[in-house]
């Protein structure tokens, strides 16, 4: 069962896994405004963001609905709505 | 009497071929992270070729090491695609010309996206299992291509860095035939073992004859809720299945390597809490071996997961029966996860029709040639009523070492079209 977090734990847990699969942004400065794809992570790094956000959430739902956000901070929005915060 | 599988499979994967690298480097997009994306070539389709020249080039092999009386029991002739060339007459028909079947068979064609190859596949072994003609044999053939066309009003060089062909560097084209019957010497299927899912997603489609449209980030993610779903619909038919352990090889729809290696990993993350270096051994066990075709040949949709089929075959050890676990996903979206054995036999027979020579004898085209071949193509759009070509005369179709004659598009008149074999 997915665990009640805040806004900022969700976006602190996704920044993490962007950094885990892109380790060269270690020292980006990040912004909710920021773009993955901007960032340099292409389709594959972005569904393995994803897929490692959601098991650190225990977040069981179909990837399908993690789609449409165009920034990190959208993602985080959308995200911290499935776990029960919206 | 439940056994049934592929008795002989064959791959076509064309004439002509490009770098992947050097075409997206020409088309300005950005390689630097282009390893991860596992491609190295793909095959290009002249304006010579269409889906029913490579049917009938796949297959042409398997019919002939048959005997006449063998022949004459194919009685069920599918051909799977996205690629047809006609709404209500199927490409089985000419393939069955071609190929000088019985008329004693059923032809049909039947499509959806890239689990084409599939549905067919299972509706033949069903078709055998049936018993309802003892003895008989079925011909299934997934033939798909991804013609590059620059469309009208479009000059070669506004293709750079623009969002035209997002798919164009792991589109490719071909085809795999597969003889399916009772005696089943190169893959005998677990019958039963099958898990199936399927739902409505706009993620990509044809909706017009010669276009793709797509949005890559939800084909990717529907394409990994099918490779979970469908696994676990076949866990729960098959006692004691395992992730892991039961499957000495994976086979999957491959649209190109990068995605497949995300499946796996989230696959064995998700059902053996694998770790990141446990899983990247066994994905260089169990999974490369069936993607050295498919980073050749490129995603001919339909036909994929038999390409890769025959990479695992071909590429695999075969020191004793192994047990092959095989996922098959389109667009739109159907999705099955099946399982068969291979036997040490199976790889022999298989070797016998030299898939990898074929791939090697194909010319490599330069970016320039390939781009000349996209306003080349421009006459072959889907519908054309009257052309003539020469397929003797063309440079790249005379420069390819033929082991054996194959067929080639030579006109089409009253839309009804016309080959001829080149030696």
């Amino acid at each position: 069962m997915a665990e009640v977090k805040s806004w900022d734990e969700v976006y602190a847990i996704v920044l993490k896994h962007v950094r885990d699969v892109l380790p060269e942004l270690q020292s980006h400065a990040f912004q909710p405004s920021d773009s993955l794809r901007e960032l340099g992570a292409n389709s594959i790094d972005r569904a393995d963001i994803v897929m490692e956000v959601m098991e650190t959430l225990s977040l069981d739902i179909p990837r399908v609905e993690l789609l449409g956000p165009r920034c990190i901070g959208e993602l985080v929005d959308l995200i911290h709505a499935k776990l029960g915060n919206a | 009497m439940s056994v049934v599988g592929i008795e002989a499979m064959n791959v076509f994967g064309g004439t002509a071929r490009i770098g992947v690298i050097e075409l997206m480097d020409h088309r300005g997009l950005d390689t630097k992270r282009a390893d991860n994306l596992l491609m190295v070539e793909r095959s290009v389709a002249l304006p010579q070729e269409d889906p029913i020249s490579f049917a009938v080039n796949a297959a042409k092999p398997l019919i002939d090491a048959l005997s006449p009386a063998e022949r004459d029991r194919i009685e069920l002739l599918i051909t799977c695609s996205e690629s047809g060339i006609d709404f209500g007459k199927s490409m089985s028909t000419y393939v069955h010309h071609y190929l000088g079947l019985n008329r004693n068979c059923r032809l049909f064609e039947l499509k959806q996206a890239c689990y084409s190859g599939t549905a067919g596949f299972q509706m033949a072994v069903n078709f055998i299992l049936s018993q309802t003609s003892p003895g008989a044999k079925a011909l299934v053939i997934a033939t798909d291509i991804a013609r590059a066309v620059l469309p009208e009003g479009v000059e070669l060089s506004m293709l750079r860095n623009s969002e035209w062909g997002y798919a164009e560097p792991s589109s490719g084209a071909g085809a795999v035939a597969l003889l399916v019957s009772d005696t089943p010497r190169v893959f005998q299927v677990d019958v039963g073992a099958n898990g199936y899912y399927g739902y409505e997603v706009m993620d990509t489609c044809r909706p017009v004859p010669d276009g793709d449209v797509g949005d890559s980030d939800l084909s990717l993610m529907s394409y990994l809720d099918c490779c979970e779903n469908a696994y676990l619909e076949y866990a729960k038919r098959v006692d004691g299945a395992d992730y892991a352990s039961t499957f000495q090889y994976l086979v999957f729809h491959t649209p190109f390597g990068g995605m497949v290696k995300g499946a796996h990993r989230t696959l064995m993350r998700k059902l053996s809490k694998a770790d990141r270096q446990s899983i990247e051994n066994d994905f260089n066990t169990r999974v490369m071996p069936g993607l050295d075709y498919c980073q050749r040949v490129g995603n001919i949709m339909g036909a994929t997961v038999f390409l890769s089929l025959a990479s695992t075959i071909d590429r695999g050890d075969y020191s004793s029966a192994r047990r092959l676990g095989c996922f098959s996903y389109g667009s739109g979206c159907c999705s099955e996860f099946f399982s068969g054995v291979v036997q040490p036999a199976s790889q022999q027979l298989l070797a016998q029709q030299r898939i990898d020579d074929g791939l090697n004898q194909r010319v490599l085209l330069n970016v320039e040639e390939y781009d000349q071949l996209m306003i080349a193509n421009r006459p072959v759009r889907f519908g054309v009523r009257d052309l003539t070509l020469d397929p003797h005369g063309d440079r790249y179709i005379g420069a390819m070492a033929k082991p054996r004659p194959l067929l080639y598009l030579s006109q089409v008149a009253g839309f009804h079209r016309k080959y001829e074999w080149v030696a």
